[in-house]
């Protein structure tokens, strides 16, 4: 499996910057690029040095809006040509997002191709937020609130453009009320550790075992569940020490999708499954698309307790609460019918 | 219509206004129904008789319908209360968490 990494963050926040450093190091000597400008006249793929056989530059539009088929397509195009040895053996592919892309529908399509499912894996989101206009950028553009909403990480860039003090510190706060699960990186230039930035999916968390609670970042959400009152956007967990049916967790799901739609930015989770109590399930989920549940082979720690965690637009927390609960309430009615 | 409405059922369906932006209150009435009322509309929430096919029964102006799950109440309730309301379907993408 290709671990398929999306790099994402508003105009001018460094992304380009970032990618071409990191294509200088070797631990990227292997990655293939695909850029997604917005504007008639591509730029980005002059100031990155890479070989041209896996570097695909999409124009066709915002990528998140228009091309997702296209982005579907250059995969699979990518893909063929490394299996006929057209193009080097790469062992990562990174998508650059234009600045205004919405993550989400990139996420989707990546999530959504069958025949890519089979050869690719979703490594993460990594955001890049300017340290010298984030702040401005979030409170002026609904999309770059989405962009870092959604982040595994955010990198902090262009630091050495700035201080310390009021401005550093409002940009912090404000990107930990927005995303408080998501470790913040710094980087002046794109100097940033490569594995630090990008070995974040939930693969890599699992492998690691314990790491998975740091995925989930219940531990972070537990001391500062986050509200973005000007956006609506927040972060929180649910936590349940009860095993969950199964039957009472695909009707939340349901429900919450079928409520929420395109509020519910992001979900991820380590779900005690009473019919399977010695696997925990990890479900993860973008807007009302989810991945099927992966069943790990054990509990990576001796918690056991059921972790659901939310970026979402709007959705208050009482509300997922009651609904799980009314839900199981019902399911363990109807099992008792069924008695 | 008949039957009390369990208290979780109250509590969601009070949260559920609130999630959705829907001015309105939910009250329990003496017969443990509840009676919620928005916009001008009021629907009244039971338990299905037993003999039913349901387990809610929703009433507008007279006119009863029943469902059969808890996400059919939802559906019910924010369809007549919600005109904004556009449900969107749970879609499984085939693209594994993990490896296979």
């Amino acid at each position: 499996m290709i671990p398929v990494a999306v790099l994402t963050g508003f105009l001018g926040s460094g992304k380009t910057t970032l990618l071409a450093r990191l294509l200088r190091t070797q631990q990227f000597s292997r990655t293939a690029v695909i850029v997604n400008e917005f504007g008639e006249v591509g730029l980005d793929h002059d100031l990155i040095e890479t070989g041209e056989e896996s570097f695909v530059e999409l124009q066709t539009g915002c990528l998140c809006c228009t091309i997702r088929g296209d982005l579907v397509l250059t995969l699979e195009d990518l893909l063929a040509r490394r299996d006929a040895g057209a193009v080097a053996p790469f062992d990562r592919i990174v998508i650059e997002t234009s600045g205004l892309a919405d993550p989400a529908p990139i996420l989707h399509a990546l999530m959504g191709d069958r025949e890519l499912a089979r050869r690719l894996t979703l490594a993460g989101v990594v955001t890049t937020v300017d340290a010298l206009n984030g702040l401005g950028t979030l409170a002026r553009q609904p999309e770059s609130v989405k962009q870092v909403a959604v982040a595994d990480r955010l990198l902090v860039t262009k630091t050495d453009l700035v201080g310390s003090g009021n401005e550093t510190d409002g940009l912090a706060a404000r990107l930990a009320a927005i995303n408080p699960a998501a470790e913040v990186l710094r980087a002046s230039y794109g100097d940033v550790d490569p594995e630090r930035l990008f070995d974040l999916g939930l693969e890599a968390a699992a492998r690691k075992g314990p790491d998975l609670h740091a995925w989930l970042s219940v531990d972070a959400l537990a001391h500062h569940p986050s509200s973005a009152h000007d956006t609506e956007i927040s972060c929180f967990a649910i936590v349940r020490a009860a095993p969950i049916r199964a039957v009472a967790l695909t009707l939340l799901l349901e429900i919450l999708a079928e409520h929420c739609g395109a509020d519910l930015l992001r979900l991820k989770g380590l779900v005690n499954i009473t019919e399977c109590p010695e696997r925990p399930a990890v479900i993860h989920g973008v807007q009302h698309v989810f991945h099927p549940p992966a069943w790990l082979e054990r509990w990576p720690s001796p918690d056991r307790r059921s972790r659901l965690v939310f970026i979402t637009r709007g959705i208050p927390q009482a509300w997922v609460e009651a609904l799980l609960a009314a839900v199981e309430a019902e399911v363990g009615e109807v099992s008792g019918d069924l008695q | 219509m008949s039957g009390e409405v369990p208290e979780h059922v109250s509590e969601l369906l009070a949260q559920s206004l609130a999630a959705w932006r829907v001015s309105g209150e939910v009250a329990r009435e003496a017969a443990g129904t509840l009676l919620i009322t928005a916009d001008g509309r009021c629907l009244r929430i039971s338990r299905a008789p037993a003999d039913l096919p349901f387990r809610w029964m929703v009433d507008e102006a007279g006119r009863t319908r029943g469902v059969t799950s808890i996400a059919g109440l939802l559906r019910a309730i924010r369809g007549a209360l919600d005109p904004g309301y556009r449900p969107v379907r749970l879609r499984v993408a085939p693209l594994p968490l993990l490896p296979p």
